[in-house]
């Protein structure tokens, strides 16, 4: 059966607000809980006191590192980021102390009694600083394959750059919440806002020193994740449950979205320094590039974020001689930590960057550039670190979106255009994306399932993903009505908790539906093959044969027959009925892990990919010379999803990635004080896109007719890979820039391209145009 | 003499509700009316995402009784103070729906599918409420401008601009219209009595008249309240720096204040007319005002903010204040005892200071009815194109006689601690051609006129850049057009 365009199993519930989210529960005699954080970026604690605000009306307790009773950690790999400052601080908004209150109001009081005082150490606030100070934070990685220092020394055309790529606030609308509820004994609920529970439950377990079976983690839905729920949505949930321990009510903790947008990581801002070697053709010969990330004061995940940005620093691009290295550094700033994209964006601009110079330089189209470089079919298909590419659809993609999108007469036009403007030009750009799916650290790649059928037919779905609006339930509630042959309205997917699914790995790398749709099919065969020999047994009574072997059962439509004898049918749920009667189990697990997946980082090699996904887009801006603003006129885009699981749901995913993609190249600028205190830490000063901000002209289409070999149904995760089709919007901002001197000067760009920056580097080309008229003379 | 009103009625949920601030201790005159919905177990449907009106999560709609007919508002409910939503119809999410069948709107956001993590949708779902009830056929700038307080970051948006159009494609049927006359009788009841409202508790003062005469009172007896008037400002006092407003007058429902009016020498508008108002109003009449207008805050923040309060404020951002100096506005301040009519630059101070009166109320803004060869434009230059705080704003004057300028007003917001003309630079090009090469050699001066600071939405070098390139702008607007 194929699956259906379910729309989201919560939609009515959204659109009615209905839906529940961590905030809106309330339970009896509950507590407000505050956190308390350092508001210096580095220092040593000289004196903390608390007594004042103890003896407040409605504080219910207080909290420091000392009454932590089990361990004072929550780094979700490395264990080195403290649940709670004991002696000192490494950055501006490290939780210090945890208040609950009866209310807000008494929360805030007590705030401004607690005592703090500080002793400032030396900082590191930049990435050029950490560098500069050798400040790393984990070993330097490399990926290597032939001698990229030969072909430097030889090439036709050798360049070299240097690219900062900013860091990205999550901007979920909702901000990080969790609700403790103790119960009896050592248990603890918690109602989290966690794309990973099975973690969120570890380090609940860990600081409250109790073990994992005592702890029980719930998900029903979160109001965006982006990846900024990973690691960071368990910090909430562990101090929400010191409190709940301490003051055996439960507390709850929802952050002000000031104090999230300072408390919480980034994606990790990058300083990228790179050389590219190429022929007249625009052929790439060597491509070399450091990628230096800013971790921040934790590791977090900064790692595996480094390592997937140095396993895409070639994007689609296939070069022989490339030399990829990988530096993440220590500053006093909050963790940087996950976000849509995972370090991939970060390394893939560098390339695309240096594709544009590469055309500038040739003064040829960058598209043409592009195409000559990708990956191919039988040869110059092997990346960097070993793996050979398969099922590559670069080249159908670009053919096709270079039609649809007129891409061709389009850049004609836009000549024109910038010959007879002054003040207003015009730029576009077609980029694309290759994306690897799986988690690089080889042993996540795991998933469970618990499905249970009642009695009466009805079919509850269990699994370990969680859902943050990406449609995760809506894929697996289509997928378990397809594989049971029954219509969605007799499934129920159900909230996520560890105590139906346990040791699930977070719902990322875009992975959710891969690993987690495997996994309840695999729980779905085991309970029809139950079904199948009660089904087999009633249908040879029935027909009066014997002949009839589970084997040939099938499950459609509702009704369950034999594929020899499809006129004789029994009803879903009789046979459910008659299963439970005959003492069949009606609940099963399932599991699954994908196959042949491994990488060595000491060595950069291995197959650390499950396939690949690709996208590829156009965009079309329009520049306005005298104050750097620019709008987006087009966008034009062509995503592989496979065979899609829904394709409303993955137009979605697309549509949604890339306008955030947009906002991280445009408008979505980060910026710190010279003491470390976050600049923007509202929507007053930090610019998402608005309904305003997306192409007049939005095009979006699914590749059709490629399907995925090896996964559920055939499809291709969708999560992650969009957001890099942006990198067409911030290239056509720069072609628009480079109009203004004839496209005769590079213009110095970073990211994100603000007008601020744009009409900078408008005025720099100015000048260089002036001076090269001066030469002249 | 009778005891004064204490209690504030509102509709909500078909029902007139009465608030006593005095036997409710959970409330406050203050409490936002987010905070309150979100204390009842049925209305959680609001949410909040920043307590700064710049998200649109929190936004339901107000209806207000408009001889005989609603009229529907979209607001920031997180801005708005209870006493605010006095004599109105509070409409949230949770009251669109029957119990069998969704609001029209609420099933094409489902049809397109319009959400995915959900947690804006309650607040996108009331905007497209409001639009639906204003609009039929809207344009598609129309609809954007409907949406651009709402942020959501799942969608692209796209999926909530498809559910737009077709949901205003159809008739307004909705049950809203069928219990319209129910309603409106109701808000009578509660509007009937127009005598202020006083509520004094342990803590706060929030005055509320309803009357010009009224409201001098109360400020000529409370010289230091703070005026509201819209709040949209105001509030984030308390929403995001936690402050205990003390006293509080409120004006924003004196009905004496809400007007525009045009005669011979001048228009005159209202301290309380809302923006959004001016804006409707102001777009064949003052196109510059309408075109800065367009970008200024959003729908919701329109829908309340005022051209008295936005004045008032008298913030160096401020989007109207340059403009206003553009138009040689005029500022009309009256007490108990006194009018007075002075210009806008005498009345700007400072940094957010103004040389009103303890005792004086803004109530009206004179704009003198501009030369028909006067050339007036506005700019808004900011790192996002909408809802956002400008980071140089413009508004320029310019009248030409055969070529030769003969007055200009080139006032500038974002570029120092209060809007300020360039006077050197109007001073140069005074008398001269309005010619490239004179007003290329004006943008020098410019540039030097100014010391503006840098801050989180931009760098002095930039404003200065973008500062002198808007006066190229102008003349490329004012000439051959770009």
């Amino acid at each position: 059966m194929k699956t259906v365009n379910l729309k989201h199993d919560s939609a009515i519930k959204h659109v009615t607000g209905q839906s529940v989210y961590v905030n809106d529960i309330t339970t009896h005699r509950q507590l407000v809980g505050r956190v308390v954080y350092s508001p210096v970026a580095h220092a040593r604690i000289s004196l903390l006191d608390t007594k004042a605000a103890l003896k407040l009306n409605g504080i219910a307790a207080i909290l420091t590192s000392k009454d932590i009773s089990g361990e004072n950690q929550m780094g979700p790999v490395i264990h080195d980021e403290l649940c709670l400052a004991s002696d000192e601080v490494t950055f501006i908004g490290q939780a210090i102390v945890l208040i609950a209150a009866e209310n807000e109001e008494a929360a805030l009081k007590a705030e401004k009694l607690i005592r703090i005082e500080f002793e400032e150490l030396e900082r590191i606030l930049t990435l050029q600083d950490a560098i500069k100070k050798g400040a790393l934070i984990a070993p330097v990685r490399t990926i290597e394959s032939g001698n990229v220092e030969e072909i430097f020394k030889s090439a036709p055309h050798v360049l070299t750059g240097e690219l900062e790529t900013g860091a990205q606030e999550h901007w979920y609308l909702e901000t990080q919440s969790a609700l403790a509820i103790p119960g009896e004994g050592k248990e603890m609920h918690i109602y989290a806002s966690s794309q990973n529970p099975a973690e969120t439950q570890a380090i609940v377990a860990e600081v409250l020193g109790v073990s994992k079976n005592e702890i029980d983690v719930e998900v029903r839905r979160m109001g965006g994740g982006f990846g900024g729920k990973e690691t960071q949505g368990n910090h909430v949930a562990a101090w929400a449950a010191l409190l709940a321990n301490a003051t055996r009510r439960p507390v709850g903790i929802h952050l002000f979205r000031d104090d999230d947008q300072k408390i919480t990581g980034k994606r990790h801002r990058f300083l990228s320094k790179y050389q590219v070697a190429f022929n007249d053709e625009g052929r790439i010969l060597a491509y070399s590039v450091e990628l230096n990330s800013d971790a921040g004061a934790a590791t977090d995940l900064s790692r595996a974020i480094l390592e997937r940005a140095m396993l895409h620093a070639e994007n689609a691009y296939y070069i022989p001689d490339i030399k990829i290295v990988g530096k993440a550094y220590k500053t006093n700033l909050p963790s940087n930590t996950a976000f849509r994209g995972f370090g991939g964006p970060q390394g893939m601009a560098v390339i695309e960057t240096a594709i544009d110079r590469m055309a500038r330089f040739l003064k040829k189209d960058p598209a043409e550039i592009r195409k000559l470089n990708f990956y191919g079919f039988n040869d110059r298909n092997v990346t960097p670190y070993g793996e050979t590419i398969s099922n590559n659809h670069l080249h159908v993609m670009y053919d096709q979106l270079l039609a649809s999108s007129g891409y061709t007469n389009r850049r004609h036009e836009i000549e024109k255009f910038n010959r007879e403007h002054e003040f207003v030009k015009r730029g576009i750009s077609l980029t694309p994306v290759k994306f690897g799916i799986s988690f690089t650290t080889a042993f996540l790649n795991q998933a469970g399932a618990l499905v249970h059928i009642y009695t009466d037919g009805t079919i509850a779905v269990n699994h370990g993903g969680t859902e943050m609006g990406q449609g995760l339930n809506t894929k697996i509630h289509g997928i378990a009505a397809a594989e049971f042959g029954v219509s969605p309205d007799y499934i129920k997917v159900s909230v996520t908790n560890t105590s139906k699914v346990p040791n699930t790995s977070a719902t990322a790398a875009s992975s959710g539906s891969d690993l987690n749709g495997m996994a309840v099919k695999n729980a779905i065969e085991k309970l029809k093959s139950r079904l199948a020999e009660v089904a087999s047994t009633e249908l040879n009574a029935r027909l009066k044969k014997d002949s009839i072997v589970p084997g040939q059962v099938v499950f459609a439509e509702n009704f369950v027959f034999s594929s020899t004898y499809p006129e004789e049918k029994i009803a879903f749920a009789d046979l459910v009925s008659q299963a439970y009667l005959k003492q069949v189990s009606l609940s099963a697990t399932g599991f699954y892990k994908t196959p042949g997946i491994f990488y060595d980082r000491e060595l950069g090699k291995g197959n650390p990919f499950y396939y690949y996904a690709y996208g590829m887009s156009v965009s079309e801006m329009e520049l306005d010379v005298l104050t750097g603003e620019y709008k987006l006129l087009r966008s034009d885009i062509l995503h592989d999803v496979g065979d899609s699981l829904n394709e409303e749901i993955d137009i979605g995913q697309v549509e949604g990635g890339f306008i955030q993609g947009v906002g991280w190249v445009t408008t979505e600028e980060i910026k710190w004080d010279k003491n470390g205190h976050l600049l923007t830490h509202s929507p007053d000063t930090y610019k998402i896109p608005t309904v305003n901000d997306i192409p007049a002209i939005f095009n979006v289409e699914l590749l059709k007719g490629y399907p995925n070999q090896g996964t559920i149904r055939k499809s291709k995760a969708v999560g992650e890979p969009p957001l890099m089709l942006a990198f067409s919007v911030w290239l056509a901002i720069k072609n628009a820039v480079s109009a203004v001197g004839n496209h005769e000067f590079e213009p110095e760009f970073s990211l994100p391209a603000t007008a601020e920056k744009v009409l900078l580097s408008i005025e720099d080309i100015h000048i260089k145009s002036l001076r090269l008229n001066d030469n002249f003379k | 003499m009778s005891a004064p009103r204490e209690k504030i009625q509102f509709v909500l949920n078909d029902q007139v509700v009465t608030v006593d601030f005095h036997a409710d201790s959970e409330l406050k005159p203050t409490t936002t009316v987010l905070n309150y919905l979100r204390s009842f177990p049925f209305h959680k449907g609001v949410k909040e995402g920043c307590a700064e009106g710049d998200c649109g999560a929190c936004t339901v709609v107000i209806a207000e009784n408009q001889g005989g007919k609603l009229r529907y508002k979209t607001i920031d409910s997180c801005l708005v103070f209870l006493p605010m939503i006095h004599g109105k119809q509070l409409i949230t999410v949770e009251n669109l729906a029957d119990s069998n069948s969704l609001h029209p709107v609420q099933q094409e956001m489902v049809n397109h599918n319009g959400s995915q993590c959900g947690y804006c949708t309650p607040g996108i779902v009331m905007s497209l409420f409001g639009l639906y009830k204003n609009h039929h056929n809207p344009s598609r700038e129309v609809i954007e401008d409907s949406l651009t307080g709402n942020l959501c970051r799942c969608t692209g948006y796209q999926p909530i601009i498809k559910a737009a159009e077709h949901v205003c494609s159809k008739a307004d049927a909705d049950k809203f219209k069928l219990h319209e006359a129910k309603i409106c009788a109701l808000l009578d009841e509660i509007n009937r009595d127009r005598s202020p409202i006083e509520i004094e508790t342990a803590t706060q003062k929030y005055y509320k008249p309803l009357k010009l005469a009224d409201a001098l009172a109360f400020r000529n007896k409370f010289p230091g309240a703070l005026i509201i008037s819209g709040a949209t400002d105001s509030a984030l006092r308390q929403t995001k720096k936690h402050e205990v407003l003390s006293e509080i007058i409120d004006i924003s429902d004196v009905g004496e204040l809400n007007y525009f009016v045009g005669d011979q020498q001048d228009y005159k508008i209202g301290a309380g007319l809302s923006l959004e108002n001016l804006k409707s109003l102001s777009a064949e009449k003052l196109p510059a005002i309408y075109n800065m207008l367009k970008t200024f805050g959003s729908l919701q923040i329109r829908n309340l903010a005022t051209l008295g309060g936005n004045i008032g404020s008298a913030s160096p951002i401020g989007d109207t204040l340059p403009l206003m100096l553009a138009y040689k506005a005029h500022v009309k301040l009256q007490s108990v005892t006194f009018d007075r009519i002075i210009r806008m630059d005498e009345f700007l101070k400072g940094y957010r200071s103004t040389h009103i009166r303890p005792n004086e109320l803004i109530t009206a803004i004179h704009l003198p009815k501009p030369e028909p060869e006067t050339i007036i434009k506005s700019y808004k230059v900011s790192k996002r194109k909408d809802l956002d705080i400008s980071t140089v704003s413009g508004g320029f004057s310019l009248q030409l006689e055969q070529g030769i300028v003969k007055e200009i007003i080139l006032a500038f917001g974002g570029m120092a601690d209060m809007p300020k003309r360039a006077s050197d630079t109007e001073k140069h090009l005074l008398g001269k051609p309005w010619t490239r090469q004179n007003v290329e050699h004006a943008m020098k001066i410019l540039a030097s006129e100014f010391s503006p600071l840098s801050d989180a939405r931009a760098g002095a070098e930039y404003r200065n850049l973008v500062a002198r390139n808007l006066l190229l702008k102008f003349y490329a607007e004012t000439t051959s057009g770009l």
